[in-house]
């Protein structure tokens, strides 16, 4: 009896130096450290929002959205529309083909010296800086293939730089896909194919769009790769593939600044502002995806990641 | 009960007692080998309980019914297992085809991420067994055959995950008997549910026979002794004994089945 008393009461009040006490003080250390790093990645996020915007509110005009780049001031409406175009080339491209090597890796292939070599090459492909990209696409396309500056350049050269990422967060999600929804459809005599298409699939939607949405976030950053193949053009995108330069907001950013004109330099604020509530669009998009697709999954599902979070707090 | 071995209550007048045999069985995983030497027979119309100790390869011999181990890594098989009479093996066998015929009902409820009628047509519709306009029809009848509908039929559209655990187990059976199976292979399939569930399985699966084959894999030796009519003892990868559960159960042949059966479970581990 004594005893169990004795456990009962032993956590409420600790004696001093006891295991308790201390196991309190590391857990509060490594609390306030975990704490800390949060506080530290939310700051920096806070801090660019609000010198972006600072930097833009003075000069703000609305009609950027509808009068095109010309060198001493207009708006940046053929930038964006050539963001979005690159945007949805990329998409396509980068998912396709990254999708397609996703679900090759895990579905399809078996472990072999054939799909390591895959996927190294990949994992070695994502980590190649992306100028590097640029400039072979500039070598290789526009100089090599006399394509000149192009929107086709500029998309195989962003798509390049991506597709690991969706090859990646494709396979991943798949791998997480219960091998309970797999036995299950093959114990009902489904088809390999049939059971991929209507249930492995689409139990890993989430993840696979998560992963095309942040490479479609990073391709819309990217500035480097596209100054040696997009180039620059003060029109709208005509459409053609070749032989026309392409305009794209990340090149407001990165040269407006420094013009001599003000109006010029606040387009570069402008730009930047957009680029921001561009992706954060993107990341809530993801976000959005993940919610929709969810709605039949089970609650702690490991599909999507945060995913049983979201829907917990919807 | 009486001296009478306990026989099929009926029998389908066409075609032989068995439905599905094996003969001389050996499953293995790489260099292991699991099961050996088995030799059995399941008897149309009626209820069989696969029991042994864990890890006598019960599993592994259910799953091996319905080929669902061809894509497991480094498994084989020698001897010959039938369906009909005919090898499940031979090349002009089609595993999706058996498996349609042989279904099966899994330890865990594994309802898939879709609506709860969607989940009932599944198979219905991978295998195109119906028109689009009849599937809401094929679900509702299922669902009342599982003992379901009523609970569900005004969330047919909801997540089968929100229903409980004895629910989910139901509606998997539902799926399962949909694509009109011969055999229905249970593994262990109220290990994960209260007692209530339980009785509710038990019970659904009583009302399937004769109509269907059922081959159930337990822990449970009270279930099995409840509720099927034919026994196969397990251990080891090997058959120690096999015959109407309650001749077993009262006059075992053989002494570890006695042991076994009495609640001894280590004794076959033991020896």
């Amino acid at each position: 009896m004594a005893s169990t008393t004795r456990v009962l009461a032993g956590p409420v009040a600790p004696p001093a130096g006891s295991i308790a006490w201390s196991r309190r003080v590391r857990s509060a250390l490594w609390w306030s450290l975990c704490g800390l790093g949060l506080a530290l990645l939310v700051a920096v996020v806070i801090w660019v929002l609000e010198g972006v915007v600072q930097s833009a509110i003075p000069g703000w005009r609305w009609s950027i959205f509808t009068e095109p780049t010309n060198g001493v001031g207009g708006g940046l409406s053929n930038t964006v529309v050539g963001t979005f175009v690159l945007m949805l080339g990329v998409g396509i491209l980068a998912g396709l083909v990254g999708i397609g090597t996703g679900l090759f890796l895990s579905e399809m292939a078996r472990p072999s010296p054939l799909t390591a070599v895959l996927r190294s090459a990949s994992e070695v492909l994502s980590g190649i800086p992306s100028i590097v990209f640029g400039y072979t696409g500039y070598v290789a396309l526009v100089v090599g293939l006399h394509w000149g500056f192009s929107l086709l350049a500029a998309l195989i050269v962003l798509s390049l730089l991506v597709v690991p990422y969706v090859a990646k967060s494709t396979e991943i999600a798949l791998n997480q896909v219960p091998l309970a929804y797999r036995e299950g459809g093959e114990a009902l005599g489904m088809a390999k194919t049939y059971l991929l298409r209507k249930i492995v699939v689409r139990s890993a939607v989430p993840g696979m769009a998560t992963g095309i949405i942040v490479a479609l976030a990073i391709s819309v950053g990217e500035t480097a790769p596209l100054l040696y193949t997009a180039g620059f053009s003060n029109s709208y995108p005509s459409g053609a593939l070749t032989h026309a330069p392409v305009p794209y907001l990340t090149y407001a950013t990165w040269t407006f600044w420094n013009e001599p004109t003000q109006a010029v330099r606040n387009l570069a604020f402008d730009s930047s502002v957009l680029l921001v509530v561009l992706v954060l669009g993107l990341v809530l998009a993801a976000r959005l995806v993940v919610r929709l697709t969810q709605r039949y999954a089970p609650e702690r599902s490991r599909a999507g990641r945060g995913a049983a979070r979201a829907r917990r707090g919807a | 009960m009486d001296n009478v071995a306990p026989l099929p209550a009926v029998e389908r007048p066409a075609g032989p007692s068995e439905v599905m045999a094996a003969s001389d069985l050996v499953l293995g995983f790489g260099d292991a080998t699991v099961m050996r030497d088995i030799t059995v027979a399941f008897r149309r119309g009626t209820i069989t309980a696969l029991v042994g100790p864990s890890g006598s390869g019960k599993t592994t011999f259910l799953r091996s019914l319905n080929r669902m181990n061809d894509k497991v890594r480094g498994f084989w098989r020698r001897g010959e297992i039938t369906l009909e009479g005919e090898d499940i093996h031979a090349p002009s066998v089609d595993p999706l085809v058996l498996r349609r015929r042989v279904g099966m009902v899994f330890q865990r409820p594994n309802p898939f991420p879709m609506s709860i009628q969607d989940n009932v047509i599944a198979g219905v519709k991978a295998h195109k067994m119906a028109r689009r306009s009849q599937l809401r029809d094929v679900a509702e009848t299922y669902l009342a055959q599982v003992g379901l509908w009523s609970a569900v039929a005004d969330r047919l559209n909801d997540s089968p995950f929100r229903l409980s655990g004895g629910q989910q187990q139901l509606l998997c059976l539902a799926r399962a008997l949909a694509v009109e199976p011969e055999v229905l292979l249970l593994d262990e399939p109220t290990s994960s549910l209260d007692p209530r569930s339980t009785e509710a399985v038990e019970e659904l699966v009583r009302r399937l026979t004769p109509e269907l084959t059922v081959i159930i894999v337990t822990h449970n030796l009270a279930q099995a002794k409840r509720l099927s009519d034919n026994l196969i003892l397990f251990s080891e990868g090997q058959l120690v004994e096999t015959g109407a559960t309650n001749a077993l159960f009262e006059r075992p042949k053989r002494q570890e089945t006695a042991r076994y059966l009495l609640g001894e479970a280590g004794a076959l581990i033991r020896q």
